[in-house]
């Protein structure tokens, strides 16, 4: 029975560790928190930044495992929505500059000048695609 | 003769790239820069190191073992000292070609959607719907099948997101660092140059010939 309980407990730590350090060599590659500290210039304050990301991911862990409810007021999800929403914003951009879509687009087609409008294809693609999905598309 | 060879000695160093027109010659003083002494410089600067004909395509490799050989038969006794890399990339630019409007649409359009539809397959693919149900329960304690006070922000951060990244909006009142696209694109620039530099230049492998 306690060597169930043991056995359990470890696999659980297994997991986590293996998914927790796969979701920071993820965040890593992609160089999201660089990106973020070069543009605010805070390079100082990176370990914070780690312990965000830490936290968060804990937090989000959590609120996934158990069913907590907060009856907090709904307002919150405006800035929770936006943020969420920047943060896979980052990682899709960091995901199509690791694949080199741009430079690759740009230098086939000679539009190198005008590289930031198709840039904002993308951007806008990418809103209109998610507005689309969620008025209209989950329409169950 | 110490004397001698103080005076004949000339620097060089040859540029990255040059852009030429067809049928342009090409000086000494378009592919490399050169210290010497005056007269010497003079004497070599405008010397013509290769002519653009109709036979070359549109990149040329002019590598300094072409300009010594040059330089050595103008000049007697000459010292040359070679300083950095030993290769010119050169360029023919023909008749500027503009970008056709339609294409340019056409290309837009294919990244709008193709953005678009990428999105929706991920939000699928990750159950992004009923996360985002589960927050709305989380934080106010009901059901809401579609929590859009949630989505909109996020679609609209999305976008945000990804501008962040690309530096577009902050980029005159940040910093002057370049952006990260703008760094992909000299690698891939750099990439494309160290492969002509090697592939277009046929005195840079020697192969051994059966043909005897």
């Amino acid at each position: 029975m306690i060597i169930n309980i043991v056995f359990i407990i470890f696999i659980g730590l297994a997991g986590g560790i293996a998914v927790g350090s796969g979701f920071v060599a993820f965040l890593t590659v992609l160089g999201v928190i660089p990106r973020l500290t070069q543009l605010s210039k805070t390079m100082k304050m990176i370990h914070w930044y780690e312990g965000s990301v830490v936290f968060g991911a804990v937090a989000g862990t959590i609120a996934s495992l158990r069913d907590p409810a907060l009856f907090l007021p709904s307002i919150i999800l405006i800035p929770l929505g936006l943020a969420g929403g920047v943060f896979v914003g980052l990682l899709a951009a960091a995901l199509t500059e690791v694949l080199n879509v741009f430079p690759i687009l740009a230098k086939r087609v000679r539009i190198e000048d005008k590289i930031m409008i198709l840039m904002m294809a993308f951007v806008f693609g990418k809103i209109f695609g998610s507005l689309f999905h969620w008025m209209y598309f989950v329409n169950e | 003769m110490g004397v001698n060879v103080v005076e004949n000695t000339i620097y060089i160093r040859m540029r990255h790239r040059l852009q030429v027109r067809p049928h342009d010659s090409i000086k000494l003083q378009d592919v490399a820069q050169i210290i010497a002494e005056d007269s010497l410089l003079e004497k070599v600067k405008d010397c013509i190191v290769y002519t653009v004909s109709e036979k070359d395509q549109n990149i040329i490799i002019l590598d300094v073992m072409k300009v010594i050989p040059i330089l050595t038969n103008m000049v007697e006794q000459i010292n040359i000292e070679i300083i950095g890399q030993s290769q010119t990339i050169v360029e023919v630019v023909y008749k500027k070609i503009g970008v056709s409007i339609p294409l340019f649409i056409l290309i837009w359009l294919l990244l709008f959607f193709g953005a678009a539809l990428a999105i929706m397959n991920f939000h699928e693919d990750v159950s992004m719907q009923a996360v985002h149900q589960r927050i709305y329960k989380i934080i106010t304690g009901k059901e809401n099948l579609k929590p859009l006070i949630l989505q909109i922000p996020y679609s609209i951060g999305l976008g945000l997101g990804m501008i962040l990244f690309f530096n577009h909006v902050f980029k005159k009142r940040l910093n002057e660092e370049p952006s990260p696209l703008e760094v992909e694109m000299f690698n891939y620039q750099q990439d494309l140059d160290r492969y002509v530099i090697i592939n277009e230049n046929e005195e840079s492998m020697k192969r051994i010939h059966h043909d005897h």
